[in-house]
């Protein structure tokens, strides 16, 4: 039989838009204390450990190096993954399946109000011979999407409006959120159109913060923590980077990813078998695009299940309950990061004013931003 | 600092700016080279790979699907296609605001399962539609580099 992985610490220093008394190490360090104390571990207890960074992002070359000390690693097996907080996750689960170890540690970091050049950098992520030349920026991209998405679902853009006005206004009890506020979908249509359809309040503004989660096998989970938050499935994949001939209404990297975690989990009907959702909602219309990709539900059906208050935290599906990257901010690379600890929080039943009745299994979801075509899925119970 | 005073810009705290300087060539590498050369006639060419029936553009030397080296099979794809998705954009790629916004669209060249990103030109965005048939308007013959610009943009077949 496969051991049994559990998630027995997180640590955040919460987000906010800026963070200028503290460095981006600082940042790491308090998530990182905070998740040992929560373990009750120190780092000597840690066997591997797993960081998340991408080069461009941190203002380094080989950021991975900068690493180890913030987290107590230093001299110990660490390695970088320049992908979303999950697929770190991934990795650290796998090293305690294949016995490294019965401790790892995960790290994510978003100090995104560093990056004086934010736009330029996403516009270097696209191809530089088919696409770059023509200087459109990687809201295009998004907004091509989301026209693509809307045509063949259905979904309108006052469904996606909802989407932010639900969001923001979950953000707003949750005391680790940034950018929660009390909008209606008039304000969210009627605001500056970025790339049509796309709005400026469809965006998810930017957000810094870190994250650390400490996983332990079964054996050790148990005697660490009275709460332990079991990985039940977890999934990952890429489409073709290529926008000439990806899919652009259905999100298939989303869809894959999570059969694969649902596959792991034991999961035939994930409507019925998880209780709520923390999706990557970095534009609003990715919420109900990545709902409709991961059989949460039917094609077509997420624009009316949101207008209909069917995902609120009132609803019959929650999602984004925490106030999704709208609310909280986007992280970047650790989007995902900051989904597993809210869906952690609230199967330990430590989310406050959002805190969700009767539920055991939650799922968390990334994806890596535009241009890219990169998601992974958690399933995460209690 | 009195009590009731607090620090409102991140520059009031002590920071140290720096900068990245990068840069690159990126080889077009084999299949490239081709499209780019036939861009320079006027030409669209793709890359067919007969096992899976998936015409790729643009061309690559390998399919996607079954791995199959693809590098004998080019073919010319004609200049048509129809409007996969597509956008108004205001925003430029720095960030700012643009002057005049652009239609950017993904077009879906007939007959192929690739296409090309590029603006679309002589038509208005209340105008266009998904699945609008376009065709590439090319610059000028002397004004060719081997690019990707060698587009000026689609326009909508009347």
């Amino acid at each position: 039989m496969t051991k049994r992985v559990a998630i027995v610490g997180i640590g955040t220093t919460g987000f906010r838009a800026t963070t200028p008394d503290v460095s981006y190490r600082e940042l790491t360090y308090e998530a990182a204390t905070k998740a040992y104390v929560d373990a009750g571990i120190e780092p000597k207890d840690v066997d591997s450990f797993v960081s998340t960074a991408e080069d461009f992002f941190e203002g380094y070359s080989i950021a991975d190096e900068y690493s180890p000390d913030q987290l107590g690693a230093v001299l110990k097996p660490i390695y970088t993954v320049p992908g979303d907080f999950i697929q770190s996750l991934a990795s650290a689960y796998m090293m305690i399946l294949s016995g490294i170890g019965d401790i790892s540690v995960v790290q994510g970091l978003s100090k995104a109000s560093n990056m004086l050049s934010l736009s330029e950098m996403t516009t270097f992520a696209m191809d530089p011979i088919y696409n770059r030349p023509l200087k459109e920026s990687p809201h295009a991209v998004a907004g091509m999407e989301m026209a693509r998405f809307m045509h063949e679902s259905g979904a309108t853009r006052e469904q996606c409006a909802k989407v932010v006005v639900k969001n923001k206004r979950n953000a707003l009890d949750n005391p680790l959120a940034g950018h929660g506020v009390l909008i209606d979908s008039d304000y969210v249509l009627n605001s500056e159109v970025i790339s049509f359809p796309l709005t400026q309040m469809d965006i998810s503004p930017h957000s810094d913060g870190a994250v650390v989660v400490v996983l332990a096998e079964e054996k050790t989970a148990k005697t660490l923590s009275d709460k332990p938050i079991w990985i039940r499935g977890i999934g990952w994949c890429s489409d073709t980077p290529g926008l000439e001939t990806r899919n652009w209404g259905e999100a298939i990297y989303a869809q894959m990813a999570a059969e694969m975690s649902y596959k792991m989990a034991g999961i035939r009907h994930p409507r019925s078998e998880i209780d709520f959702a923390e999706i990557n909602d970095e534009f609003s219309y990715k919420e109900l695009q990545h709902l409709e990709a991961m059989r949460i539900c039917r094609k077509k059906e997420a624009g009316p299940l949101t207008e209909t208050g069917g995902t609120e935290i009132t609803g019959e599906f929650p999602v984004n309950p925490s106030g999704g990257c709208l609310g909280v901010g986007n992280l970047y690379e650790l989007n995902g990061g900051h989904k597993v600890l809210e869906v952690v929080r609230q199967l330990r039943g430590e989310a406050g004013k959002n805190q969700l009745k009767d539920i055991t299994t939650g799922l968390a979801q990334g994806w890596r931003g535009v241009p890219t075509a990169t998601g992974a899925v958690a399933i995460l119970s209690n | 600092m009195a009590l009731i005073e607090r620090y409102q810009k991140t520059t009031d705290i002590s920071y140290w700016e720096g900068q990245i300087p990068m840069s690159y060539i990126y080889t077009v590498g084999r299949a490239g080279e081709k499209f780019f050369r036939e861009m320079m006639n006027g030409r669209i060419f793709g890359a067919k790979c007969e096992s899976c029936d998936v015409t790729y553009v643009p061309p690559r030397t390998y399919c996607e699907k079954c791995f199959a080296r693809l590098e004998d099979h080019y073919a010319d794809v004609g200049g048509k296609g129809t409007v996969h998705t597509f956008t108004e954009c205001h925003e430029a790629y720095d960030g700012t605001k643009k002057q005049k916004p652009s239609i950017v669209a993904m077009i879906r060249i007939e007959g192929t399962q690739g296409g090309i990103v590029h603006w679309l030109g002589e038509t208005h965005f209340k105008d266009v539609y998904i699945g609008m048939s376009v065709e590439a308007v090319f610059k000028a013959k002397k004004d060719r580099e081997g690019g990707i610009l060698d587009i000026k943009y689609f326009r909508p077949i009347k």
